[in-house]
């Protein structure tokens, strides 16, 4: 179907391309937003410095409550759209997060240049960069922990002391991850003058075909042919 | 306030369970239906309504038995893991000896119960507060000895400075050792020297006690690792993107005209997402 179009894009170059379809969108945000609401609501239970904070909820009860039901969205909402949100895409990404190649790791040692500004050399990068690589795999495993030590705090009586004992430094230690993680990652996706377009990947879905090319060539290469020409105005 | 001890000499405990009764009239804690548990045991853990209950284990050896009580309630450990385990700044520890819990901080989050090794806070679902024995704090720091203390008739129950009572405890061991000899002092080290120091007739795993009571390795972890360290890398994330932000700006970097085109191309295109 897309085939018949190719001739024609050589020349006429789109102006954007999909990084992102419906459904790995959907599963961001339905993760992001409920990372937030736990996060803060979370902070609200740990520390003394947000407790007053959950007057907004009407008390640090109703915040508890809240973490516990956002936490049901966090691992069911969030886990099922892996399958039934373009599972093949979803499936892609999990792959690609535990498949460094050679060029991943040039990515990664010319990222802090790169973080600050600077301009680092790195090959050719695929969809996932190898900073997106680390993000994913830090999101992934804080995820996994938390969610597990999270079972073991919420029905406690049910474990062993000796367990949940436990569940409370992974837990932490889990937020500290992905807390430290969405900052580096909103900082990149929002802030950075060469990396901040990216959020349109995951508003519309679509990038524009020159930071595509800038920053996941790799990627590009490979798909441009296949997408459907998007006109640009 | 000099750091006060209560000697539970379990050697002359008759199991009357008359510290119980105190204990609830002290606290206006109302009685509530027991039911026979083991032996004379009447209570198996805490309550809302019960903080000191007694347990009664049999122990057969030589076709004798000895019946071994003991008075279960809060510690009061020099060194708590309840007050360390706890975020809402709710536990403190008096000068006395004390370890009390706040109602008002406390938001019934459960940590303390978890982390403490002898299981002693539990949390009121109803009120959604921990509890446990106070030690009748409100009792010692006005110059009166605890309502248990007051009233048991055996003589079981001793109070006073730590400092006095600790020789009369060892004392009392060396005689009671004698037809015991596996009778031990409880609480002088244990937890850095719990107030309430027991003269046990026997190892404490008979009496369901733990033999080395420790502050949990999870929470030294988690205090003194986990949450200074992960404070730190989240504070340095942040100081990074500030850094980040800074250097851009100063290289002139948020100002180049194509960068302006792609954002307002980008907020333009609201395509659905279709592959």
């Amino acid at each position: 179907m897309l085939d018949t179009q190719r001739d024609g894009i050589q020349e006429v170059q789109p102006e954007k391309v999909l990084r992102f379809t419906r459904g790995e969108r959907i599963s961001h945000w339905v993760h992001a937003s409920s990372f937030f609401l736990l996060l803060f609501t979370g902070l609200g239970i740990l520390s003394l410095s947000f407790r007053p904070a959950m007057v907004i909820f009407g008390g640090v009860q109703v915040a508890r409550l809240i973490h516990r039901l956002i936490a049901v969205v966090f691992v069911v909402v969030a886990g099922a759209m892996f399958f039934i949100g373009d599972s093949r895409y979803h499936w892609e990404w999990l792959k690609s997060a535990f498949h460094f190649t050679k060029a991943d790791w040039q990515h990664i040692s010319a990222f802090p240049k790169e973080f600050f500004g600077g301009h680092g050399d790195y090959p050719a990068q695929d969809k996932y960069n190898g900073g997106e690589k680390i993000n994913s795999l830090l999101t992934i495993f804080g995820s996994f922990f938390i969610t597990v030590s999270g079972v073991v705090m919420w029905f406690s009586t049910q474990f062993p002391a000796g367990l949940v004992r436990w569940a409370y430094p992974v837990h932490d230690l889990s937020m500290f991850v992905m807390t430290a993680a969405v900052i580096g990652h909103m900082y990149l996706g929002l802030l950075h003058p060469d990396s901040r377009v990216s959020i349109f990947g995951m508003l519309s879905g679509y990038v524009p075909t020159k930071f595509a090319k800038a920053h996941h060539a790799a990627w590009y290469e490979r798909v441009k042919n296949q997408q459907r020409a998007v006109p640009g105005k | 306030m000099a750091r006060k001890t209560v000697f539970v000499d379990t050697s002359k405990c008759t199991g009357c369970k008359a510290c119980t009764v105190a204990c609830k009239e002290w606290n206006e804690l109302p009685a509530e239906k027991t039911h026979l548990v083991t032996s004379y045991q009447t209570m198996k853990d805490f309550t809302p309504n019960t903080w000191t209950y007694l347990t009664f284990v049999e122990k057969y050896q030589n076709d004798t038995m000895n019946w071994y009580m003991r008075k279960a309630q809060c510690f009061h450990c020099a060194e708590p893991a309840c007050l360390k385990s706890c975020s809402s700044d709710a536990i403190h520890k008096t000068d006395s000896g004390y370890v009390v819990i706040d109602q008002d901080k406390c938001i019934g989050c459960g940590y303390c119960v978890e982390n403490c090794p002898f299981g002693v806070p539990k949390v009121d679902e109803v009120r959604k507060k921990a509890y446990k024995c106070t030690g009748c704090i409100d009792r010692v720091e006005n110059n009166l000895t605890p309502a248990c203390v007051q009233t048991c008739q055996p003589g079981a129950l001793e109070y006073g400075d730590r400092d006095t009572l600790l020789p009369k405890a060892k004392a009392r061991l060396t005689e009671v050792k004698k037809k015991h000899p596996q009778a031990r002092l409880y609480g002088e080290m244990e937890m850095g020297g719990t107030t309430f120091v027991y003269l046990l007739l026997d190892s404490p795993d008979v009496y369901g006690l733990p033999l080395n009571p420790t502050m949990p390795l999870s929470l030294n972890l988690w205090q003194d690792l986990v949450r200074p360290v992960g404070t730190f890398a989240v504070g340095g994330a942040a100081a990074a993107v500030v850094v980040g932000v800074l250097g851009n700006l100063l290289k002139g970097r948020y100002s180049s005209g194509s960068e302006k085109k792609d954002l307002s191309d980008g907020s333009k295109q609201e395509k659905g997402g279709e592959r």
